[in-house]
C-alpha cells in the first residue's frame, strides 16, 4: 500500500522513510510520524473494534486523549496491548496489530453483538446476570471476560527493564505548547532551574498543528527556536516523551518518561523511567482537549475531531480524507476547512450548528448554517452524512468540533473542583490548586494564541519572582489572537440512531438518558451505571458531553450537575514502570551476616528475618529433613558445644555522663547500679505499660553501655530511644549510635564453650575461669593474637554460654577459627531453629511471647518493674486490670500423650468445658520438639498458670481441627535451677 | 604465635569498576569513628577537635578536611560527627580517642558502613536514579553532607569534589547497595 493520503508540507522528515506493518501488511511512513499519522497516510482508516459492540473504529484524535485507535505494539513477550496509535512514535520495523476482534479486523465475528445492541444497553449486566446465582462465577463471568477486555497480555515476563528517579527544580512547566514554552523561556532566562516536560516527542503543542505566526515566524519554527534556546541552557532540563501524570503533596509531581519506546529495541537500558519531581513552583500548561458532538452513528472510521484533522494536515502532511466536511459549533472548525483547502484537499461543506454568517471563505465548500448531522453511512469507512434537513452529502471524512475542554486534571488531584466558565462553555481550574501551582494558557481557559503566550510569560514571571529571581523586563512572544467564539452543542437529536458519547466504553446518549430514567442522576452514579469515563482514556473526550446531556435530562445547569473526581494518573502508567527496578532478588535489600560466606559453604539453609538472611539450620551428611539437622544441632550444643551467628541482634552504643540514668528510664528494671564489667537482662515497657522489647545491656565503662535488642525491634528501639533522649530528657548527657553492623557476634554455647574459647581469646586479655569471668560478666578482650573483641557471658540456650564479638570484617574468619578450635570437641554450627528450640526448652520469652499484648506481670517478670525508680510505662503498668491475680501467666506445657505434637496458636480450655470464646483460658505461644526430652514442649499464657502446675487442660485449635490434653508445667524444661549457665 | 589468625574481609574491599564516564570504587581501608559532643562540654570538645586536627568542627550538613587531606570530619548532627581516615588496623577508635583525650565520646563505626566513591561527569546522572537529595551544586556544594535513603537503605552522601561523591550505607546490605549504585550507573551510560 502506498501513502495515498500523504500531502505536501508538514514536519516529518521525508528523506527518512520507515517501514512498519499493521496486521501483517507492510506500510511506510517517515521519521516524525506517529503510528496513527502513518496509518492514515497509507489510507488505513479502520484500525480497531469497539469495546462492547465491536463496531469498526478509526482514529478520532491526534493525542493522548484517543479513545478509539488502541492497538497492540511489538510481539512476543514485549507485546503491549491498548497502546494509543496517536501517541506511538513510528520507528523502523514497528509491528502493530489491531485488537478486540475474532477473525480479521475487517470481518469480526463478535460484531454480531452490535446486532443485538438493543438488549445490551447500560446496566444490562447488572440486571441480566443475576440468576441463577451459581451461574455467575462458572458461566457468566468467564464468558463476559472472554468477550471483553480489548488487547491481550503476552502472559510472559516483561523483558524490558524500568527505573525511577528523583528530580528537583525551581519551576516545573507541564506542557510545551505555546504557554508552556513561553513560561519556560521566561523563567529560564532569569536563571531559575526549570524542568519542561511534555508528553509529545516534538515540543510545541498546537503550534506544530496550526498555521499561526509567533514573533513574525511560523509557530512551529518559533517553537523549534525556543526549544533550541532552552536546550542550550544549563539551568533547563527539557523532557520530551514525558507525561506528568499526577500532582502530589508539597509540590511533588509524578512523571513517566518513555525513554526507548520510540526505538526498535531498548539496548539493555530502562524502557521507561518514573520520575518524582520536587518542584518549588509549577506552571500547568497542559492545554485543552477538543470535544466531539454526539449525533447518529458518529463513530464511523473517518469521523474525527477537527483539531486532529488540522494536526494530520499541518504537522504530518497527511490528509485523513479526500472529500471532507466539517461540523462545528465554533469558529475553530472553520480553520480546519481553510487549512485543508489551503493544502488542496477538497472541502465539500462546513456545517455550522450556529445560524450565522461564514467565519471565513473556504474555496469550494458550501456553508450550511444552523444545521447538524443526524446520521452517517459506511460500514468500515465513512461514505455519507445525512443532515438535519435530510440532505445527504458524500464524504470520506467528517471533521467535528464541539469546542474545547481545558485539561484541568492535575489541578484536581488534591480534591480541587473546577468551576464553570460560561464564556467558553467549559470547566476551568478552580481556586483550590495544589500548593505552588498556577495555570497558564488553554488549561486555564485562555484558548487563543496571544493569550496563551502572554499568560505563560506572566505566570512564570510571578512564580520565579516569588522565589526571588529577577524576572523584570521580559516581553511575551507576540502573536495575533485568532477568532474564537462558539455556542455549546453537545448532541444533535438523531431519532433512533445511536449517538456515541464515550467511544472507548461504547456509551451512547440513549444510555445516559436511561441512567437518568432509572434514577442514577448524580454524575458519580451516571459514571458507574453507564461506565462512561471509566476506560483507559478516563473520558477525556466524553465526560463533559455526558454530564451536559445529564444536565439536560435533569433540567439543571452544568455547574449544578458537577464533575466526577479526577485522580492520577493523567494517562495510563505501566505496572512495570511503577515497579521500577524492584524485581526478583533485588525486590528489596537483603542483609547478610558476617559468616554468610562460611555458612553458604557449609550447608546452611537460609531464612529471611526482616531483611536479614540467617542460617536456619546446617545440613550434615545424609540428613533427610530439617528436623534431623535441628535435633542434632540442639543435642550437640547441649552435650558439647555449638556456635551461632547472632550478629542480627540490635546493638546500640550508649555513652554519656547520664547514660546510666537514661537506661533507668527506658528499662523497667534498675540499671544505674550495674557494675562495670557486668551485663543485665532488661525489659522495656511502652507508655501504656505493655512489654515492648527485651535484651541485655553491658556496662563496658562507667559512662559506656552496649545495649542488645531483639533482631526485629533493633530499629524501633533505637528510634524510640532517640525520641526519649531528644524530646523527653533533653537535659541528660547521653549519646547513641547503632553498632549492629559493626560487630560480628557469635554465641558459643554448651559445656565445652569455655574450653573452646580459651583457645581463641588471648590469655593475657582475659581470665576465662568461672571466677575470673562469671555468668553475666562482660569485657574488652583480644582474640587470635591481638584482634580487639568483646566477650559477654550470657546465655539464651540455658547452657554455659558466651557471646564473642569482633569487628565485622573479621566475622567470617572468626567463624572459621571457632570451628577449627572446636574440632576436638565436635563443635557444630547451629541455626535459628536450634536457637529457638533451646530457648523454648529453657523457657526464655521471645517475640511470640512479647507480642505487644503482654505485660511483665503475665510474663512472670512483674517483680522486675522497679518500685524504687520511675521508668517509661511504670504508672500505667500499675493499673489494677493489668495486675489481676487471674491474669494469663507464662508457663510451660507438655502433651499428656508424649507422642503428640503441640500446636502453637492453640487455645486452652478446661476439661469438661465447651470450646467457646467464653471458656478461653489462654493460648499457646511457642512450641518445639525437644530432642533433649524426646517430646513436644510448649510455652503459653494461661489464667493463673503459676498456681496450676500439674493440671491437665485441653489445647484446642479450631484452625487445625485438633484437640489434645496438655499438662501445665514450669516453663523451664531444662536446668530449672540454672546450674549449667553458671558452671 | 597464636593458633589462629583472623583475616580482614570488608564487604566491598577492592571493588573498582567503570561505566562510561562514571567510575565506582570502594575506598581502601576507610576507617570511620563517630564522635559525640558531651552535653555542656561542646566548647571544650570543639577546642579539642581544633587542636587534634587543626581544623574547626564543620557546621551540620557539611564536612571539612585537614590540611594534609588525610582526615575528614563530617558533621551529621548537632552533637554528632564522623572522623574518616585511612587505617588498616582495627584500632581506629583508640587512635581518635587518644587524640581527643576524653573531650568527646567515640565509637568505632568502620565496620558498620560500607563505602563507595562515585565520580565522573555522569555521577550526578546516576545518583538521580536512587538519591532523593537535590545534588545540584547550588543546593549541594562541595563538602555538603546529607543523610538520606537510597533504595530503602539508609545512606550518607557527601560531595567530596565537583564530580565526586562518597556514599556510605550499612555494611550488612553492602551487596544490595552496590547493586543499587552499579545499576544506576549502568542505566545512564
Amino acid at each position: 500500500m502506498s501513502q495515498v493520503n500523504r500531502i505536501k508540507g508538514g514536519l516529518v522528515n521525508r528523506s527518512k522513510a520507515l517501514n512498519f506493518t499493521f496486521n501483517g501488511k507492510s506500510m511506510q511512513g517517515y521519521v516524525g510520524d506517529t503510528l496513527a499519522s502513518a496509518l492514515l497516510a497509507n489510507g488505513q482508516v479502520l484500525v480497531g473494534r469497539s469495546f462492547k459492540y465491536h463496531r469498526p473504529r478509526g482514529i478520532l484524535t491526534a493525542g493522548s486523549e484517543e479513545p478509539n485507535a488502541l492497538v497492540q505494539l511489538r510481539s512476543g513477550a514485549a507485546q503491549e496491548p491498548n497502546t494509543r496509535a496517536t501517541v506511538a512514535e513510528l520507528f523502523d520495523g514497528l509491528t502493530a496489530t489491531s485488537q478486540n476482534h475474532r477473525g480479521s479486523l475487517e470481518f469480526d465475528l463478535m460484531a454480531a453483538t452490535d446486532m443485538v445492541s438493543p438488549f445490551l444497553a447500560a446496566g444490562f449486566y447488572y440486571k441480566t446476570f443475576m440468576w441463577p446465582a451459581a451461574f455467575w462465577e462458572k458461566f457468566y463471568e468467564p464468558v463476559i471476560r472472554n468477550s471483553a477486555g480489548l488487547g491481550r497480555l503476552s502472559m510472559e515476563e516483561d523483558p524490558d527493564t524500568y527505573d525511577k528517579g528523583f528530580l528537583h527544580c525551581d519551576l516545573l512547566v507541564i506542557g510545551a505548547g505555546p504557554s508552556g514554552l513561553s513560561a519556560a523561556l521566561t523563567a529560564a532566562r532569569t536563571g531559575a532551574r526549570v524542568i519542561l516536560a511534555d508528553e509529545d516527542f516534538a515540543p510545541g503543542g498546537r503550534l506544530n498543528s496550526e498555521t499561526f505566526e509567533v514573533d513574525g515566524m511560523a509557530g512551529a519554527d518559533w517553537a523549534a527556536q525556543t526549544v533550541a534556546e532552552l536546550a542550550s541552557m544549563d539551568n533547563v532540563r527539557l523532557m520530551t516523551r514525558t507525561t506528568v501524570y499526577g500532582a502530589f503533596d508539597h509540590g511533588i509531581y509524578g512523571a513517566l518518561e518513555r525513554c526507548t519506546d520510540h526505538l526498535p529495541g531498548a539496548g539493555g537500558k530502562p524502557r521507561q523511567v518514573l520520575w518524582r519531581i520536587y518542584s518549588k513552583r509549577a506552571v500547568l500548561a497542559a492545554g485543552a482537549t477538543e470535544r466531539p458532538i454526539a449525533f447518529g452513528n458518529n463513530d464511523r472510521p473517518g469521523i474525527m475531531l477537527a483539531s486532529a484533522v488540522r494536526t494530520y494536515v499541518n504537522r504530518f502532511g497527511v490528509t485523513p480524507g479526500q472529500k471532507v466536511a466539517v461540523l462545528t459549533n465554533n469558529d475553530d472548525g472553520w480553520r480546519t476547512a481553510s487549512d485543508l483547502a489551503a493544502k488542496g484537499v477538497e472541502v465539500v461543506a462546513v456545517i455550522d450548528t450556529r445560524n450565522r454568517p461564514a467565519v471565513c471563505d473556504v474555496p469550494g465548500a458550501r456553508h450550511i448554517r444552523g444545521a447538524g448531522v443526524v446520521d452517517t453511512a459506511g460500514r468500515k469507512a465513512l461514505k455519507r452524512i445525512t443532515l438535519t434537513d435530510g440532505q445527504m452529502i458524500d464524504v470520506d471524512c467528517l471533521a467535528v468540533s464541539g469546542g474545547w475542554n481545558p485539561a484541568v486534571h492535575l489541578t484536581c488531584h488534591q480534591r480541587g473542583r473546577p468551576v464553570w466558565n460560561e464564556q467558553i462553555a467549559a470547566f476551568v481550574p478552580g481556586e483550590n490548586l495544589p500548593a505552588g501551582m498556577v495555570v497558564a494558557g488553554a488549561a486555564g481557559g485562555a484558548l487563543t494564541l496571544a493569550a496563551a503566550l502572554g499568560e505563560g510569560a506572566r505566570m512564570a514571571t510571578s512564580q520565579v519572582q516569588d522565589l526571588g529571581f529577577d524576572a523584570s523586563a521580559q516581553a511575551a512572544p507576540k502573536a495575533e489572537d485568532e477568532a474564537y467564539e462558539g455556542e455549546p452543542k453537545w448532541h444533535i437529536p438523531s431519532g433512533k440512531k445511536r449517538a456515541w458519547v464515550d467511544f472507548q466504553n461504547d456509551v451512547t446518549v440513549k444510555d445516559i438518558k436511561m441512567s437518568h430514567r432509572e434514577g442514577f442522576k448524580s454524575v458519580e452514579h451516571l459514571k458507574r451505571y453507564t461506565t462512561t469515563g471509566m476506560a483507559t482514556d478516563q473520558g477525556k473526550t466524553s465526560n463533559m458531553s455526558a454530564l451536559a446531556i445529564m444536565a439536560e435530562c435533569t433540567g439543571k445547569s452544568i455547574p449544578e450537575t458537577g464533575t466526577t473526581i479526577f485522580r492520577p494518573p493523567y494517562t495510563p502508567v505501566p505496572m512495570g514502570a511503577l515497579a521500577g527496578r524492584a524485581r526478583g532478588t533485588d525486590f528489596r535489600p537483603y542483609r547478610l551476616t558476617p559468616s554468610h560466606e562460611w555458612a553458604t559453604k557449609h550447608g546452611a539453609t537460609f531464612v529471611e528475618v526482616g531483611n536479614w538472611l540467617r542460617a536456619q539450620w546446617f545440613v550434615k551428611g545424609n540428613e533427610a529433613g530439617w528436623r534431623d539437622s535441628v535435633d542434632r544441632e540442639v543435642l550437640n550444643t547441649r552435650n558439647s558445644v555449638g556456635i551461632c551467628d547472632v550478629t542480627t541482634l540490635g546493638k546500640i552504643d550508649i555513652q554519656g555522663k547520664d547514660a546510666a540514668e537514661f537506661l533507668n528510664k527506658v528499662y523497667a528494671n534498675a540499671f544505674a547500679k550495674l557494675a562495670v564489667g557486668r551485663v543485665r537482662y532488661g525489659i522495656m515497657l511502652r507508655e501504656d505499660g505493655i512489654c515492648y522489647d527485651d535484651g541485655t545491656t553491658a556496662r563496658m565503662a562507667e559512662n559506656h553501655f552496649v545495649m542488645t535488642t531483639t533482631t526485629a525491634n533493633a530499629v524501633l528501639v533505637f528510634r524510640r530511644m532517640e525520641f526519649v533522649r531528644q524530646c523527653l530528657y533533653p537535659d541528660l548527657d547521653v549519646h547513641m549510635i547503632s553498632t549492629t553492623d559493626a560487630w560480628a557476634q557469635f554465641a558459643v554455647a554448651g559445656p565445652n564453650a569455655r574450653k573452646l574459647l580459651t583457645k581463641i581469646v588471648d590469655a593475657d586479655s582475659q581470665d576465662m575461669s568461672n571466677e575470673g569471668f562469671p555468668f553475666m560478666a562482660c569485657g574488652e578482650i583480644t582474640v587470635c593474637g591481638g584482634t580487639p573483641g568483646r566477650l559477654f557471658r550470657i546465655s539464651f540456650s540455658g547452657e554455659l554460654a558466651y557471646e564473642i564479638a569482633v569487628p565485622a570484617r573479621y566475622g567470617n574468619s572468626l567463624m572459621e577459627a571457632l570451628m577449627k578450635a572446636g574440632e576436638e570437641f565436635g563443635a557444630c554450627p547451629y541455626g535459628t531453629e536450634a536457637l529457638s528450640v533451646m530457648r523454648i526448652e529453657k523457657g526464655h520469652a521471645a517475640g511470640n511471647e512479647l507480642d505487644g499484648r503482654t505485660t511483665a506481670h503475665m510474663l512472670g517478670m512483674g517483680g522486675m518493674v522497679s518500685k524504687k525508680k520511675d521508668c517509661i510505662g511504670k504508672i500505667l503498668s500499675q493499673r489494677p486490670e493489668m495486675n489481676r491475680e487471674d491474669a494469663e501467666r507464662l508457663v510451660g506445657f507438655r502433651p499428656v500423650d508424649r507422642s503428640q505434637k503441640l500446636i502453637a496458636g492453640s487455645h486452652f480450655i478446661n476439661k469438661g468445658d465447651d470450646a467457646t470464646m467464653a471458656n478461653d483460658q489462654g493460648w499457646m505461644t511457642s512450641v518445639a520438639w525437644s530432642p533433649s526430652l524426646d517430646h513436644s514442649v510448649g510455652l503459653g499464657f494461661i489464667k493463673s498458670g503459676h498456681t496450676r502446675m500439674g493440671e491437665i487442660v485441653r489445647a484446642v485449635s479450631p484452625l487445625h481441627n485438633t484437640e489434645m490434653e496438655v499438662e501445665i508445667v514450669s516453663a523451664h524444661f531444662i536446668d530449672p535451677e540454672g546450674e549449667r549457665l553458671r558452671a | 604465635m597464636p593458633d589462629f589468625t583472623l583475616i580482614s574481609a570488608p564487604p566491598l574491599a577492592g571493588y573498582s569498576a567503570s561505566f562510561g564516564d562514571i567510575k565506582l570504587s570502594a575506598p581502601k581501608d576507610l576507617a570511620i569513628v563517630s564522635i559525640a559532643l558531651p552535653l555542656g562540654g561542646e566548647d571544650s570538645a570543639k577546642a579539642a577537635i581544633k587542636s587534634a586536627f587543626g581544623i574547626d568542627l564543620p557546621e551540620v550538613g557539611t564536612s571539612a578536611t585537614t590540611g594534609d587531606d588525610a582526615t575528614a570530619l563530617m558533621r551529621l548532627g548537632v552533637d554528632q560527627a564522623f572522623v574518616l581516615f585511612a587505617c588498616a588496623t582495627p584500632d581506629a577508635e583508640r587512635q581518635i580517642a587518644a587524640k581527643l583525650n576524653g573531650a568527646v565520646y567515640t565509637t568505632d563505626q568502620t565496620d558498620a558502613w560500607c563505602s563507595l566513591e562515585i565520580s565522573g561527569p555522569g555521577a550526578r546522572r546516576a545518583l538521580e536514579r536512587i538519591c532523593p537529595v537535590d545534588l545540584h551544586p547550588d543546593a549541594f556544594a562541595v563538602s555538603a553532607v546529607a543523610r538520606t535513603i537510597m533504595e530503602h537503605m539508609g545512606a550518607i552522601i557527601a560531595r567530596t569534589d565537583e564530580d565526586t561523591f562518597l556514599l556510605l550505607s550499612a555494611s550488612s546490605s553492602a551487596k544490595s547497595f552496590l547493586h543499587a549504585v552499579e545499576l544506576s550507573a549502568k542505566n545512564v551510560t
